[in-house]
């Protein structure tokens, strides 16, 4: 089995009610794990801020791309942790 | 002005002048608003066959396609569809009644979470929350459908929603995009480099050309390369068929000569075509040699499955004239053709019994030239891939990446409407055919004069070949041979057939076929044992491919 890489990603998107599961299903589907989750609304109330630990055997560019795809997602940022 | 009239101004803004759908309770406001609101609707016998016809109607015209289904049990049919036309990047709006907004969550009768459902099955959904937010929830459906990759996009709309009043009654302007940007001049010169550095490369069509409607650029490109090239199943018809060094479909049921260009070429220049599993086979063995240019407009593909040497992001209107360029490779064009010639398919079947690779090839000649071919699952949907010529992407209907068995019949209601001058035909098998078979009566009721091509062999037919080849020959639920009486079916939806069994039964039909008005039901009977060949083994690289030789 091969290393598992643990990366941050924090993603910036509109508040619309069904946002976390847009993003988590994806996260999901695409071969991640979360080990941490936070979610903050902004000030304007329209967006919120999602920071996510996620672990994977796949390359994390991948799930970069799959979650920039989205619609209400305004601004992905990865970051790498560790090799598990 | 109530919501739902709002809606149905809202799409004769957007251009859409054809609908599909089926009524029930929690959508008839916006029924009501159909009722003599200016745009065709067109009644399936099945919500899955109004979302298949809006695909067929939408991948036919070059258009967005668009369907309307009730609350519950009329929004989860329409979840294949979705799923198929997210897999094909097809751009559809699908319209849902929800059940009103204050029972939302209460478990009523006819209620489900659409929303929930589809988000792995859409390219965006919306749940309407205010009725004022219609107009720029429409106008962000299309384009978010439209634009990119193409996809599907879910409107699902409350019924106090619908029936509320609009404070605005006027449908915004639609939003002019940015223009996309242009290309990167590295990443052009990189491209440029590695082809000409080649002296074994293909071209490797996919659907994105099509869909890019970049059909031109693609053949000026190949015409300026002298490229061989191959295609994948959605891409086929994009390149010319009578371009010399044009080798036909890669991958699993692919042909020889495609396959063997592809494991030993040089280079592969992937043009809208994502490495699927069908194509590839074992994917670390495809193309072993081969550094990769992959053009797509969707970045998600790029270094999903196969690392790419230079990856561009963009229209393909846009690259690929950027490439013309004059190649080297004499050698390489030579050798491909005469593989394609010492490998090319025979039509020398014994016996009287019906081939149908002849009968497909007999019939692709025997059609006008302005026609379309819509296709189910199965072998019928490979032979059909590789003994049918085709000249332009829209003409083959094809459920390529979801492989939706039913998809023909309902496809090519939407594609008749679509391009009412164009022949339609559908090319089904008798297990993908009864998927659907309720759509028989909307050709009925439509009178569309779609001409029905029904392979029969009994048997859940690829199935039932991989069981003979890979499953000790255990036919485990694939016999079919209780089948309905297809020709009094489709009589009793007031369409006329026949039942063809021998070969020299096969012109004379199929004449009377195509010379028929209105629509037509052939049923064509072949033996249960017939295989698609070639046939590139599970775990195998495309270079293994088992041929009908092999068999004894």
């Amino acid at each position: 089995m091969s290393a598992k890489q643990v990366h941050e990603v924090v993603i910036e998107a509109t508040n619309t009610l069904e946002i976390l599961e847009r993003i988590l299903r994806v996260i999901r589907h695409r071969g991640f794990r979360i080990s941490s989750m936070n979610s903050v609304q902004m000030n304007d109330c329209n967006s919120i801020k999602i920071t996510v630990t996620v672990s994977g055997e796949r390359g994390i560019d991948l799930l970069y791309k799959q979650l920039e795809k989205l619609f209400d997602v305004s601004k992905v940022s990865v970051q790498h942790m560790t090799t598990i | 002005m109530k919501a739902t009239e709002f809606i149905v101004n809202a799409l004769r803004k957007q251009g859409v002048n054809q609908v599909f759908g089926y009524p029930g309770g929690a959508i008839m406001p916006l029924y009501d608003a159909l009722y003599d609101g200016g745009v065709a609707h067109l009644l399936a016998r099945h919500e899955q066959g109004a979302i298949m016809a809006a695909l067929g109607y939408a991948r036919a015209g070059a258009r967005v396609g668009v369907c309307i289904a009730t609350s519950g049990p009329g929004a989860t049919n329409l979840v294949t569809g979705l799923a198929e036309a997210m897999a094909d990047s097809i751009p559809v709006v699908a319209f849902t009644g929800q059940v009103p907004s204050a029972l939302i969550g209460v478990d009523t009768f006819q209620e489900v979470d659409i929303l929930g459902m589809t988000l792995s099955c859409t390219k965006h959904s919306f749940l309407v929350e205010d009725q004022n937010d219609l107009d720029r929830i429409i106008a962000e459906a299309f384009t978010i459908a439209t634009t990119g990759r193409p996809g599907p996009v879910l409107i699902d709309i409350p019924k106090d929603i619908q029936l509320a009043e609009m404070a605005c009654e006027t449908v915004s302007e639609l939003p002019v995009l940015p223009p996309l940007d242009g290309l990167v001049d590295e990443e052009v010169t990189a491209a440029r480099a590695l082809l000409h550095a080649a002296k074994k490369p293909v071209l490797y069509v996919g659907g994105g050309v099509g869909m890019a409607n970049a059909v031109p650029e693609l053949r000026e490109l190949a015409a300026a390369l002298d490229i061989p090239m191959v295609s994948t199943l959605k891409g086929i018809g994009s390149a010319d068929p009578e371009h010399p060094y044009y080798l036909g479909m890669l991958g699993m049921h692919g042909l020889k000569a495609a396959n063997l260009a592809v494991q030993e070429s040089d280079l592969l220049i992937a043009v809208g075509a994502r490495f699927d599993d069908r194509v590839t086979g074992k994917l670390d063995e495809f193309a072993p040699n081969a550094k990769v240019i992959h053009l797509d407009i969707d970045a998600c593909e790029h270094n999903k499955l196969r690392v790419a040497n230079v990856a561009i992001t963009t229209d393909l209107k846009l690259i690929l004239p950027a490439l013309k360029m004059t190649l080297d490779i004499a050698p390489w064009r030579l050798h491909t053709l005469e593989m394609k010639v010492d490998t090319a398919f025979r039509y020398d079947h014994p016996g009287i019994a019906i081939y149908a690779p002849l009968l497909l090839k007999q019939l692709s000649a025997s059609l006008p030239e302005d026609h379309l071919v819509a296709c189910d699952v199965g072998q019928h949907q490979m032979w059909t891939a590789q003994h049918m010529t085709f000249t332009q992407p829209e003409n083959l209907l094809s459920s390529a990446g979801f492989g939706t068995m039913g998809f023909g019949l309902p496809a090519a209601v939407g594609a008749a409407l679509a391009r009412p001058d164009a022949m339609p035909v559908v090319v089904t098998g008798d297990g993908s055919i009864m998927m659907n078979i309720q759509e028989l009566a909307t050709i009925n009721r439509a009178k569309l004069p779609v001409k029905i091509v029904l392979i029969d062999n009994q048997r859940l037919g690829m199935v039932r070949q991989w069981q003979t080849l890979f499953f000790d020959g255990r036919l485990s639920q694939t016999i079919l041979d209780d089948n309905p009486d297809f020709v009094a079916l489709a009589a009793a939806c007031g369409i006329p057939g026949e039942t063809v069994v021998v070969k020299e039964q096969v012109q004379p039909a199929m004449e009377r076929m195509l010379a028929s008005d209105g629509a037509y039901f052939l049923h064509v009977q072949i033996s249960e044992q017939e295989n698609v060949w070639p046939l590139v083994p599970p775990g195998v690289n495309n270079g293994d491919m088992l041929e009908q030789y092999d068999e004894c």
